[in-house]
């Protein structure tokens, strides 16, 4: 049984409507006891910030869908040893670090398709009254910037996403790491700087 | 002069975290501040890139997939796992305040029924004696406490919080006291009633 928490609606007088929220440590709980459809649920919460993580390692939808998944089901077979020490959030994106650093290594990624990168501009024109050349000219950048990215050696690569998309402290990137707070920023400095370079490379280029 | 920045100091500079004293150093040295001007942009630039949003199709099917793959694994299960949460000390206090819940709620019904007298734990249905143990102590008759223990009882372990309980791997629903107390053996029933007794005579002491 999981714990419930209500809200009051104030859409009808004298009508409640009662919303079965349970937190993830007792969807954890739920789950370990047999029912499956906890696991569902954890899915359902957590797989954007997980798809997300594994999309700035790949930088192309279908790696990131694929990586997402073994991220879940790694999580599954794992969910014994799920502590609740960290949050879930937290313990996920170390399965998420460790599916991506062990399964992309330093490969370069896909290009991302054209019709993806169509659906993205016309997302932001639709939504910021960006003009057509601008959304493409952002695209290109936005691409320029993810191809260089998955070229930085793995640590920094983790380092530099952990830090800037997912704004975790240095310390618990450290943590999930396994490496000291000063060996963090190091590579945190030198994924930037060759970003630089990397970037100054590809601009050369066209 | 001061010492250049260290590549720490460079990040902590670029994220405004850089102790004052040390940062006005990149005010003052061409190079420090050069290389500070190229993180900082190198930083803008990266940050400025969103991850395309997918299909709203997409996450149900993420779901699905997950789904489907989860399916063919064992069930996850954890069975008598305790430390669910922060702090495994929790599930066990909760363990524990339910054992003296019931433990009281029986002590309670015991001196509701006996007055408070030390009489043996013996319960009488429709005016029939209780059987006799081999042993010659008498078995407790659930029917007769049935009603009255689980009320108390209810009462008793109210204060336990359920999440703490069901941290603590217990599963209860009502049904399971009752069933628990008709499920003793005769010697089992006995020994409770000589920890009851014994903890009577403690407590009135």
């Amino acid at each position: 049984m999981l714990t419930t928490r209500a809200w009051s609606c104030s859409a009808e007088p004298g009508y409640k409507v009662t919303v079965t929220n349970p937190t993830d440590a007792e969807l954890v709980a739920s789950c370990l006891a047999g029912t499956r459809e906890s696991f569902d649920t954890l899915v359902e919460r957590h797989q954007r910030h997980v798809y997300q993580l594994c999309y700035r390692f790949v930088g192309n939808h279908e790696d990131a869908s694929d990586l997402a998944q073994d991220v879940f089901i790694r999580a599954y077979r794992g969910l014994r040893t799920f502590k609740g020490q960290a949050s879930l959030g937290t313990w996920l994106y170390r399965i998420g670090v460790n599916v991506c650093l062990n399964k992309v290594g330093a490969k370069t990624p896909k290009p991302q398709s054209l019709d993806l990168l169509l659906a993205a501009s016309d997302q932001r024109i639709a939504s910021q009254a960006e003009s057509a050349p601008d959304a493409l000219l952002r695209g290109e950048r936005a691409e320029r910037v993810r191809a260089a990215i998955a070229r930085l050696p793995k640590k920094q690569r983790a380092t530099l996403i952990l830090r800037v998309y997912h704004e975790l402290p240095h310390e618990e990137i450290a943590g999930l790491l396994g490496s000291s707070v000063g060996a963090v920023k190091a590579n945190f400095f030198h994924a930037l700087n060759n970003l630089k370079k990397l970037m100054g490379e590809a601009g050369s280029d066209r | 002069m001061t010492t250049h920045l260290s590549e720490s100091e460079f990040v902590d500079l670029a994220e405004d975290a850089l102790d004052p004293r040390r940062a006005a150093h990149a005010e003052t040295c061409a190079a420090c501040r050069d290389q500070a001007d190229t993180l900082r942009a190198a930083l803008r630039g990266t940050a400025a890139v969103d991850v395309p949003e997918p299909s709203p199709l997409f996450w149900a099917y993420l779901s699905a997939r997950v789904h489907e793959e989860v399916a063919g694994e064992p069930v996850a299960a954890g069975a008598g796992r305790l430390w669910t949460g922060t702090g495994g000390l929790v599930p066990l206090a909760a363990a524990a305040a339910m054992v003296v819940a019931v433990f009281s709620g029986v002590l309670l019904v015991r001196a509701v029924r006996g007055g408070g007298n030390a009489v043996p734990l013996v319960a009488e249905h429709a005016g029939a004696p209780a059987p006799a143990t081999p042993d010659g102590s008498s078995e407790v008759a659930p029917d007769a406490v049935n009603a009255e223990v689980w009320a108390v009882l209810t009462a008793a372990a109210s204060g336990v919080k359920f999440e703490d309980a069901h941290a603590a791997g217990m599963h209860v629903h009502p049904g399971t006291l009752d069933h628990a107390v008709q499920d003793l053996t005769a010697a089992e029933r006995t020994e409770l009633g000589r920890l009851l007794q014994s903890e009577l005579k403690r407590s009135s002491n």
